[in-house]
């Protein structure tokens, strides 16, 4: 097998991801009617990105071959899909359904033990090794992650100002979540076993193994390692922007220059 | 000092005798005098420093040169390192800080001022404890990082690395301190409508380095103590023989020493922010990019530290990571530089001293940048580390940037300092001599490192050009040391001759330029509406139908001072906590157990435990004496601190009884890794409690004394979360180093 046989032939026929493809447009063009104000372009990013991470190559990889794979996978799912989804969505939700989802469960620190629970809790290596054998419960990983991501942005990313963070509160939140990623990206970068077990020896049914180990050159140990990695560096870069994002509102403040003569002429 | 008798003095007339008495300069509390104070002494350091240098330099200007011994090279470097680190530029940058900041926002002083006095006062003592280590058997010679396992017992004998450690942990308390007022001044002191947004560069920039501080310094304390324990109670944390790891240092140290480089740099930026727009009188371009630039630059600097250790071997897949999150920090840099070139273009530029340094602190920091990022590359870095060009590349950072950033800015707030400018005349000298000096110093190191001279070797063979080289060095060193000591002359004539600088000389924009030049003592007699980020470009172009600034903007949530400060020093105290932590988890449970006693086999869970129900029941008492004070009841109060008194007291015997068992059967902190993490976490987890139950006491004796009403209510809460933090803390501890024994 080839790298360009593994990219064009190793797609799965992923039915959730189908559903949602077909769905989301769907509700997109039905809402439109009533001008939603739903954002099209990150809806459809974050349909492109689910879909890489659910039924691409990666998808397929994640499925106990490759531990990088598998943490793509992963952070793709909880820091990419939901806050573009919700970039997306959120413009269109009504005042009520804000208010609901406030008072029932998306607490900040609720919220941020979700998030962070995402990273930490299924790479414990029983839950891991489950959710690599068994389809289920790796399907059971795959949503539990959307919505734990979708817990987690919610605070920075909630339509209204209400139920959004204060600026500076909004730093706390992602720096915390960030220096809560690196402890476990250093963890499992330099932790000289594997967490899940299942990808130091992964059983090839694919027969994509020899493409790997040979023609990449990428060894067991270099797996884990960049699994790790991915999981200490871009992981708390995507909160770096998070970051970036909120610290951009405190100088979009309404009372910013000039704003405040205009607004109070008589 | 002999200050006494400057311009300096002739602030308000009401404190005069406070103000003029014999201790008046040793007693204060005033930011302005502090931050004087703070700059004198950086200067005393910088001299000595500077000496250092060019006692190097001489060493170095010829081959095979015997001026100095190897050894006391060694020393000559440390100490110069260390000193212009940690005595002299940030010292100097929170001198500015302490001074500027408050009257930029329109504040009357820092939220602490004794908390501020006091940080100033453990720069002396830090700085002579270091310098102490002279007179005590030499002074520390392992390079200012301090690599391990040069720097332990058996490869450094002398005491020098012990005052080493001791002057950085108080120089480091000093800076936390200093850094946790900054945050908590700049959140709740600010005038009526400065807005964070509208904050002026210098303060953001400050604000967000304090940040940096209050993160990355605990790191440094917490590896330093590390050593310590090492070096004075023979345990291995960092020694191989016994088991230790030597690269862990490394990890540690530049965790903190990566983003001390932006701590360093990032007050420097905000001062070029000030003065470019002024002396181009335009706006800053691009406001908001500047600011949140420098908050990109502040989280990626935590997160390439491994940068440095390319050399160690952290295989290919960790360079390639660190390599690019390293080069991605060109971009908000680049960002900056961009903003501040656009400010300048089309801009009525005049080109004052403090112009001057600016325009040659963005090319010489642009060339530090540009060898910055080839040093990013980690083949490059394997070829020229530990050469000159890495001393090349962190001078044009460090002194080409900050050093010449400082320059700017005193250049600039001089005369609000002093109520005189600078003479112009001697600024030039001192200006042209500095650039042509710095260039030529610094700039032939990048060719003699890439010629393959290493760094820190007392001397050289006569290689083909490395001695021409290395004498062209040495010439630029002695112009630098000559513009130096016309910046002293500079500064000591016009404190008395100067030109009578006025409120405004610069025509500026912000706060700091509506008092009086200097100050008086509560800085404004009325602080002037704020209503965008150039208040006194508005005042001065106000129309007719303003209407006052506080009518239009509804009251903003005002933090509580105490508040910050507690949640900032819980932060930083976490900070602390999460080394010792990692250091456990390294030795312990990242590998396999250590030989000997281990937590499964001398630990005794079920005793622990109980002692720990009584800590966390302590957490609860104290939250039912401050809601017995939050209802005005101060007796049941006075009853639930005595109780939570007395839970911490029996955790802290619990505590004392496992340690005597431990000694009685022979561990001890040098038995092993085990131990050795074992008693350093657990030890400085139960020194905070004591001194949890030392403010708990204090508070009790208000509450006895009848003192404690609502303005007290705030020192219990913040005592409160103190001890709600040191609760958690042991919570983390209990599982981590019991129960994980127990399983």
């Amino acid at each position: 097998m080839t790298t360009w046989s593994l990219l064009l032939t190793c797609w799965a026929f992923d039915p959730l991801a189908i559903a949602v493809c077909v769905a989301a447009p769907i509700a997109y063009f039905a809402h439109r009617a009533g001008r939603s104000g739903a954002r099209p372009v990150p809806l459809a990013l974050a349909l492109l990105v689910f879909t890489l991470a659910l039924a691409s190559p990666i998808g397929r990889l994640a499925d106990g071959y490759l531990f990088s794979a598998h943490m793509l996978q992963h952070l793709l799912l909880v820091l990419v899909v939901p806050p573009l989804a919700l970039m997306g969505v959120a413009p269109a939700m009504g005042p009520v359904a804000t208010r609901r989802i406030r008072r029932v469960l998306f607490r900040p620190i609720v919220a941020w033990g979700l998030g962070v629970g995402a990273m930490w809790l299924w790479h414990e290596p029983l839950l891991c090794d489950a959710a690599s054998r068994s389809p289920l419960v790796h399907r059971i990983q795959e949503v539990s992650l959307l919505a734990m991501g979708t817990a987690f942005w919610w605070p920075i990313l909630a339509p209204h100002g209400a139920s959004r963070l204060p600026p500076l509160g909004g730093v706390v939140y992602l720096f915390t979540a960030c220096v809560a990623c690196t402890l476990l990206g250093i963890l499992l970068t330099f932790s000289p076993v594997q967490v899940c077990s299942v990808f130091a020896h992964p059983v090839d049914e694919l027969g994509v193994m020899p493409l790997v180990r040979d023609g990449w050159g990428l060894t067991a140990d270099d797996d884990r390692q960049i699994g790790g990695l991915l999981m200490w560096v871009p992981a708390c870069l995507v909160y770096g922007v998070g970051i970036l994002g909120v610290v951009g509102r405190i100088f979009r403040e309404p009372a910013d220059d000039g704003a405040l003569t205009t607004e109070a002429a008589p | 000092m002999s200050l006494a008798t400057s311009p300096l003095d002739h602030a308000a007339d009401e404190h005069a005798a406070e103000e003029h008495g014999p201790f008046a300069w040793v007693a204060t509390v005033d930011h302005k005098r502090i931050g004087i104070l703070y700059l004198f002494t950086s200067l005393f350091f910088f001299a000595i420093g500077g000496i250092e240098a060019l006692v190097i330099r001489l060493q170095l200007a010829r081959p095979n040169n015997t001026l100095v011994s190897p050894d006391t090279f060694n020393q000559l470097f440390t100490m110069h390192g260390t000193t212009m680190i940690f005595l002299v530029v940030m010292p100097t940058l929170v001198g500015f800080g302490n001074y500027v900041v408050p009257l930029m926002i329109g504040a009357r002083d820092m939220a602490f001022p004794r908390l501020n006095a006091m940080s100033y006062w453990l720069l002396p003592f830090g700085g002579f404890l270091l310098h102490f280590s002279v007179m005590a058997g030499g002074a520390p010679a392992g390079g200012w990082f301090s690599y391990t396992p040069l720097t332990e017992t058996p490869f450094s004998s002398t005491p020098g690395t012990d005052y080493w450690v001791l002057a950085l942990l108080v120089l480091g308390i000093g800076s936390v301190a200093t850094a946790i007022n900054f945050i908590a001044t700049i959140l709740t002191l600010r005038a009526p409508g400065m807005t964070m947004g509208r904050l002026p560069l210098f303060v953001w920039m400050t604000f967000v380095t304090s940040i940096l501080v209050v993160l990355a310094l605990p790191v440094l304390n917490a590896s330093i103590v590390m050593l310590l324990v090492d070096r004075q109670l023979d345990a291995h944390f960092f020694l191989s023989t016994g088991g230790g790891n030597a690269v862990l240092w490394q990890h540690f140290f530049w965790t903190f020493g990566h983003p001390e480089v932006y701590i360093l740099a990032l007050p420097a930026f905000g001062m070029i922010s000030e003065v470019i727009p002024v002396f181009s009188r335009k706006p800053i371009f691009g406001h908001a990019f500047v600011a949140a630039s420098t908050v990109a630059i502040a989280i990626l600097s935590f997160g390439v530290w491994a940068h440095h250790m390319f050399a160690v071997g952290l295989g290919r897949t960790a360079d390639v990571f660190f390599v690019v999150a390293s080069m991605l920090i060109a971009v908000p840099t680049g960002v900056k530089i961009f903003n501040w070139i656009a400010t300048m273009w089309g801009g009525s530029i005049r080109f004052t001293t403090s112009m001057l340094f600016a325009t040659a602190f963005l090319i010489e920091f642009v060339i530090g940048g540009l060898s910055g990022i080839t040093l990013a590359a980690a083949p490059i870095d394997w070829q020229v580390t530990d050469t000159y060009y890495i001393v090349a590349h962190f001078h044009y950072v460090a002194f080409g940037g900050t050093a010449f950033g400082v320059l700017a800015g005193l250049y600039y707030w001089f005369p609000k300092m002093s109520g005189r400018l600078l003479s112009e005349r001697l600024g030039r000298w001192n200006f042209w001599l500095m650039v042509l000096g710095f260039n030529l110093t610094f700039f032939v190191q990048h060719f003699l490192g890439i010629l393959g001279m290493p760094r820190r070797v007392f001397t050289y063979p006569d290689l083909p050009w490395w001695g021409t080289l290395n004498l062209v060095s040495t010439l630029g060193a002695g112009l630098m040391g000559l513009a130096s000591l016309l910046l002293v002359a500079n500064v000591l004539y016009s404190m008395r001759r100067g030109k009578l600088a006025g409120d405004n000389p610069w025509d500026a924009w912000t706060l700091e330029w509506a008092t009086t030049s200097p100050p008086p003592h509560d800085n404004f007699s009325e602080v002037p509406p704020v209503r965008g980020r150039r208040p006194l470009w508005d005042l001065a172009h106000a129309t007719g139908s303003t209407p006052p600034a506080q009518a239009a903007s509804k009251p903003p949530r005002v933090l509580d001072k105490g508040a910050v400060a507690v949640w900032c020093f819980i932060a930083s105290e976490a900070g602390f906590f999460l080394i010792l932590i990692i250091a456990y988890v390294f030795f312990n449970l990242a590998g396999s157990e250590p030989v000997g006693p281990s937590s499964s086999n001398v630990l005794d869970v079920k005793k622990t435990a109980a002692f720990t129900a009584c800590l966390f029941a302590s957490s609860g008492t104290l939250w039912l004496s401050e809601r017995s004070l939050h209802r005005d009841r101060t007796g049941p109060a006075a009853v639930w601190l005595v109780l939570t008194i007395a839970l911490g007291a029996v955790f802290m015997v619990g505590q004392g009884s496992e340690y005597i068992g431990l000694y009685q059967r022979g561990v001890g902190v040098a038995t092993n890794l085990f131990a050795t993490t074992f008693f350093t976490l657990t030890g400085f987890h139960g020194l905070h409690v004591t001194a949890g139950l030392f403010v708990l006491a204090i508070a009790l004796g208000l509450a006895l004394s009848r003192d404690f009403r609502s303005r007290r209510f705030a020192l219990l809460r913040a005592v409160g979360l103190y001890w709600h933090f040191v609760d958690v803390v042991w919570l983390v501890v209990f599982s981590i180093v019991y129960l994980k024994a127990g399983r």
